[in-house]
């Protein structure tokens, strides 16, 4: 007989997740069948050498407006070995809270000078950096006044680690009242970036954000 | 792993929702299509090629559009491409075993080869859904009419009606020399789809 793991947590005040999360309870996997639950993605080069700087773009163009950031940090697993030539796609809303997506309908003003898409790769010490411009909050629930604060989405891929996560700011409103930051509890803490200091660069603030991709997959082939 | 190293590991980023506009811009033809390498080049994928498509519902069966799903399986030989595999003689050198599409509508299709069974495993390919208001979930799908289905270790320990929702069927027609298999995926609700936990497993 199967045996049951998680029950997935369905996001407070969010209609999509309601719609979507499973309701039972995931199943174990047989030992014997673990094994063929580790996809391992084939190394991919395909950026373009000025995907890394999302506040234009072209390096010919002007800036987007809002305020430029960089972000930085290393990915590793959980046993600390770094995600080595990974890649991070990253994606996020302009200044103004939208998104350059064919899908979004929300009418907020779009940034001539700002796709917010990009990737890089991370380095063999498991590093990365990328500029982009402070993404805005927007209200995704007008009917109860509920907002997505601000955030940048990372998807990561390298080998057997997978992650799609976001990169959320610190002191900012909204976060408390985020469906997914409710679900993530204390753990919160952990996805929110670290400001640091960028005199001499071309850029207004920096942020840290370390990631570790979690469970068993990311660390079956060490 | 010991004790230990489990005390010094590090704590994870959480998952989170990819949200409604994972960027059609990153879509990767060859991804989609695990016979092609790439536009132009001459690839020769051992095995019968396959299109497999179908439908991501919600909970009320609505269409659940911009899902992104990942597909890992097999060669047709029966052989994972890994770090471990590396060495295999069985090694196809033109099939990887990785697919990622974004399906916008909810409707999707995925061509490339039907896998080879591993060990005591019947073919199958692990299929990964990220999307809007969750971060992750994991199943795997059979081919219907298989005879090794019946001692697969994961797929026989199901109920009957769950290997039913885990079962591809061929629908009678080929498309462009591929033989196609239908494959819709429940995320919620009464006819949902097992979904199986890969961090707690």
């Amino acid at each position: 007989m199967t045996e049951f793991g998680r029950q997935l947590g369905i996001g407070p005040t969010d209609n999509t997740s309601d719609q979507r999360t499973p309701r039972k309870r995931l199943r174990l996997i047989p030992q014997q069948a673990r094994a063929s639950f580790v996809p391992v993605a084939p190394a991919r080069a395909i950026t373009r050498a000025n995907e890394w700087d999302m506040t234009r773009v072209a390096p010919d163009r002007p800036r987007a407006e809002g305020v430029p950031i960089e972000v930085t940090g290393t990915v590793r697993n959980e046993n600390g070995t770094p995600v080595r030539n990974g890649l991070i796609e990253i994606w996020s809303a302009n200044h103004f809270g939208r998104y350059r997506h064919i899908e979004d309908q929300s009418g907020l003003r779009l940034d001539e000078n700002f796709f917010g898409m990009g990737r890089v790769l991370t380095d063999d010490d498991g590093k990365y950096r990328f500029w982009t411009i402070s993404p805005g909050a927007y209200l995704a629930r007008p009917d109860i006044g509920r907002w997505r604060p601000k955030h940048i989405h990372l998807s990561i891929t390298g080998g057997s680690a997978r992650l799609i996560t976001q990169m959320y700011f610190p002191d900012e409103p909204n976060n408390a009242s985020d469906p997914m930051a409710i679900l993530m509890g204390d753990a919160f803490e952990r996805n929110i970036g670290r400001p640091y200091d960028v005199a001499g660069k071309d850029v207004d603030q920096g942020f840290g954000f370390d990631v570790t991709v979690g469970g068993k997959n990311a660390t079956f082939f060490e | 792993m010991t004790k230990n190293a489990r005390d010094n590991a590090l704590l994870p980023t959480n998952e989170d929702t990819c949200g409604p506009y994972f960027p059609i811009y990153f879509q990767d033809d060859s991804l989609e299509d695990l016979t092609r390498v790439g536009p132009g080049i001459v690839a020769d994928v051992a095995g019968t090629q396959i299109l497999l498509r179908g439908r991501v519902l919600d909970r009320h069966g609505d269409l659940a559009h911009g899902v992104v799903m990942e597909f890992w399986q097999a060669n047709a030989k029966g052989v994972y491409r890994t770090p471990a595999t590396a060495n295999d003689a069985d090694i196809d050198p033109w099939f990887h075993g990785y697919g990622r599409l974004r399906a916008d509508t909810g409707e999707y299709k995925f061509r490339t080869i039907l896998p080879g069974g591993v060990g005591n495993r019947a073919p199958n390919i692990t299929i990964t859904i990220f999307s809007d208001g969750i971060s992750r979930i994991v199943t795997q799908m059979f081919f219907a009419d298989d005879p090794r289905n019946a001692d697969d270790p994961l797929f026989s320990a199901l109920g009957a009606d769950e290997q039913t929702r885990l079962i591809a069927r061929h629908d009678g027609r080929t498309a462009n020399g591929a033989e196609v298999y239908c494959f819709d995926i429940v995320m919620a609700g009464p006819n949902e789809t097992p979904f199986f936990d890969d961090l707690e497993s």
